[in-house]
């Protein structure tokens, strides 16, 4: 003690240094957060914090050309809430999501698996048709696919009445709603197939082969081995593939809009359609806005999965 | 392991984010030019007219570019209200007649005065109304059409067709036999060619029988669809469509364009505007072969030698209320709009803004026609909202369920009816 006081000055100027240390090295992830955080904010925040604003607002073709809208609280919401057109619209978009990705998932993981067990010339040509597939922008794509099912000139109508499944002269793909559709979702599996494909393949080339073969050795079948010891090794892969095929899929909107002339039918509205048509159809941008902030909403339930099994995997390492 | 792989993944989805975001264009405006926002049917159908118009502003203004853009009638609006919110408003827009209401009446256009424009006594009527808010002017008459039958003679003269029909009980006899001759080994064979989203062409059966779209009763728009009149004609144009199309009925008469179907042969007539008929034989996209078999009739009524009433289509062209450079504009519109431009595009098979000029195609077999058919039209209901049960495709849906027999007549009439009531007292 008698020591320590002896010492006070140095200490002190020590332990003063030390504690400034101590504070520095506290604030530095928040300094090194900073950024990231500016940044987000700039990008996501305010727009975020404007479309909000927005549903709040009676903002239609009058206040746009003033550029000023007039508050009304939630009456923009009470009026999609009491509108039978956007349940199902909402109930629609939730179905529809839950098909596409449910159809990416199981084919990407199929085709994964497949490409796991090929020789290695086939497996380069076959990635590489993933790329390609890949690389092939949005708008392109569809278009390519609407000349294909087109009624009068398609090919599919042409090759289904040729090898004859039935007589497809003038089908119309687009008729029916379901049908229309299925045409839709084919485009989205098919473009989301390659990402999700390419993903789970790296994780399978991690799997560590004596677990496959120790099973194997046990007695399990293709099926077993898949269930029991891959799919639990790449459970958090899987999980975000899912989490983020549900975020694209719930906003799916070129693919529709395109594939219908840019004129769909109210039987063809998913969330982000009826958004659009409400705001830069009928310049109900208020209500517009109103419907892609319940978008919003819908969207971070599903992505909180998301984020706690980044979280978590996060913890392991 | 398991990070890196999200690493990758997480990698792989800003990469793609960035690259769809990565689409923007930067645009520099010059002082020294005006931006004219067209509708592609001047492209395909009068390119000279706007050269011509063009060169005598220039020879006015020199150093003043003109800056032409062509639009398609899908999404021009759309367009037009992002330059609004953007403040880089185009000088000189072109609305179409059924769409200008919404825009005068939300002070989206500038005031103009009628004695500046040439031709302004003598303007049509219907155009100059749609250009007419509270008593004041916000646009110039650009051009009127309607719609009439282009149909190949020889293939009427080879189903032993004499002459044209008179009613609209001959025209479905005709369409019939056509059908007969020649839609038997060729399934993609059309008697008359009509896409199902047709709306202009559709309603036309509406007024035909006596009904309307809507109509206002006490201060109150009430959808009128679903009334007597009109369920009949909805009824007898599914018969005519169902009978004599192999259109598709989920597309309209622009994808593909009707014109450039019927140039391949496969169609013996269609309803259409008079320009369509030169596009039909346009080197380029359509088949000039055809030239001497193509002729034109107005459709007829389902009364013995009356005329259908046919929408009086038409286009206006305004000025922006946030346009920089309102003079130039309207210098550009008195271009565009005078005795000289309005001659060039009657002989394409417009119709003139003008009434002075009404006489120019009456010799011509090409285009008469059409002249005749404007004679009795119908047009939208005239309130502010109308334009967006257009952009909202209420017609177009309605059509699409009668058509492909999903919904009754009479249940996709009162849907659209409802539909229509709450837009345009909303």
């Amino acid at each position: 003690m008698a020591v320590a006081e002896s010492e006070f000055p140095l200490a002190s100027r020590r332990r003063r240094r030390s504690s400034r240390r101590r504070v520095a090295s506290a604030l530095a992830p928040y300094a090194f957060l900073a950024p990231t955080t500016a940044v987000i904010a700039a990008v996501l925040g305010y727009p975020l914090y404007l479309l909000v604003r927005l549903s709040l607002e009676k903002y239609g073709l009058f206040e746009l050309v003033r550029h000023k809208g007039t508050w009304i609280g939630v009456d923009n919401y009470t009026k999609i809430f009491h509108d039978s057109q956007f349940w199902h619209v909402v109930l629609r978009t939730v179905v529809f999501t839950a098909v596409n990705v449910g159809l990416t998932m199981v084919l990407g993981t199929g085709i994964a698996l497949l490409i796991a067990r090929l020789g290695r010339f086939l497996r380069l040509l076959l990635t590489t048709g993933l790329v390609l597939v890949w690389a092939t922008p949005v708008v392109v794509a569809v278009n390519i696919w609407r000349w294909m099912v087109d009624y009068e000139f398609g090919i599919a109508n042409w090759t289904l009445t040729k090898i004859h499944v039935g007589n497809f002269v003038h089908h119309d793909w687009f008729a029916n709603n379901l049908s229309g559709f299925g045409v839709i979702t084919a485009v989205i599996v098919w473009g989301a197939i390659p990402f999700v494909t390419i993903t789970i393949y790296a994780g399978l080339s991690q799997v560590p082969q004596e677990l496959v073969e120790a099973a194997q050795i046990d007695g399990a079948r293709a099926w077993n081995v898949f269930r029991e010891v891959t799919l639990p090794l790449l459970k958090p892969i899987f999980i975000i593939l899912t989490s983020l095929s549900i975020i694209w899929d719930f906003q799916v909107f070129n693919q529709v809009w395109i594939m219908l002339g840019e004129r769909p039918s109210n039987d063809y509205y998913l969330m982000s359609i009826y958004a659009f048509v409400e705001s830069f159809r009928i310049n109900e941008y208020g209500l517009g806005s109103a419907i892609a902030v319940v978008m919003v909403a819908i969207m971070m339930v599903a992505t909180v999965f998301y984020i706690r099994q980044m979280a978590k995997t996060g913890e392991v390492r | 392991m398991k990070a890196r792989v999200i690493v990758a993944a997480l990698l792989a989805v800003a990469l793609s984010a960035a690259a769809s975001t990565a689409s923007g264009s930067v645009r520099t405006a010059k002082a020294s030019s005006i931006t004219v926002w067209l509708m592609g049917d001047a492209q395909s159908g009068w390119p000279n007219v706007v050269a011509e118009a063009n060169s005598a502003f220039k020879a006015k203004h020199p150093g003043v570019d003109v800056k032409v853009q062509y639009q398609t009638w899908g999404d021009h609006l759309t367009k037009f209200d992002a330059t609004i919110a953007g403040g880089d408003t185009p000088d000189v827009l072109e609305l179409g007649n059924s769409e200008t209401t919404k825009y005068m009446a939300n002070g989206a256009l500038k005031r103009l005065t009628p004695s500046a424009f040439p031709n302004n006594k003598t303007w049509l009527a219907g155009l100059k109304a749609s250009c007419t808010y509270g008593g004041k002017l916000y646009c110039v008459p650009y051009y009127a059409g309607a719609r009439a039958v282009i149909y190949r003679k020889d293939q009427y003269r080879a189903a032993g067709i004499k002459g044209t029909p008179k009613s609209l009980a001959q025209f479905l006899t005709v369409g019939k036999k056509l059908m007969k001759k020649f839609g038997k080994n060729d399934p993609n064979f059309s008697a008359f060619y009509f896409a199902g989203k047709n709306w202009y062409a559709s309603l036309a059966y509406v007024y035909d029988y006596g009904g309307q779209i809507a109509v206002q009763r006490k201060g109150k728009w009430v959808g009128t669809l679903a009334s007597k009149n009109a369920i009949k004609g909805l009824t007898v144009a599914k018969a005519v469509v169902r009978a004599l199309s192999r259109a598709s009925k989920t597309t309209d008469e622009a994808h593909p364009q009707q014109a450039l179907v019927f140039a391949k042969g496969h169609v013996a007539s269609f309803i259409g505007n008079g320009w369509e008929w030169p596009y039909a034989l346009n080197k380029d996209s359509g088949n000039p072969d055809l030239a001497p078999d193509v002729g034109a009739y107005p459709m007829p009524s389902h009364i013995k030698g009356t005329l259908m009433p046919e929408f009086l289509g038409g286009s206006d062209l305004a000025i922006p209320a946030q346009s920089k450079n309102a003079s130039l504009a309207a210098d550009w519109i008195k271009a565009f709009t005078g005795t000289s431009a309005e001659t060039g595009l009657a002989k394409v098979g417009n119709i003139p803004n003008t009434t002075k000029l009404a006489g120019v195609n009456k010799d011509n077999p090409q285009l008469a026609p059409f002249a005749v058919a404007a004679s009795s039209s119908w047009f939208v209901p005239t309130a502010p909202n109308w334009v967006n049960v257009e952009n909202a495709n209420v017609l177009q849906d309605m059509l699409v369920q009668i058509y492909t027999g999903k919904k009754s007549v009479q249940a996709a009439a009162k849907s659209a009816d409802k539909q229509i009531e709450s837009i345009l007292n909303g």
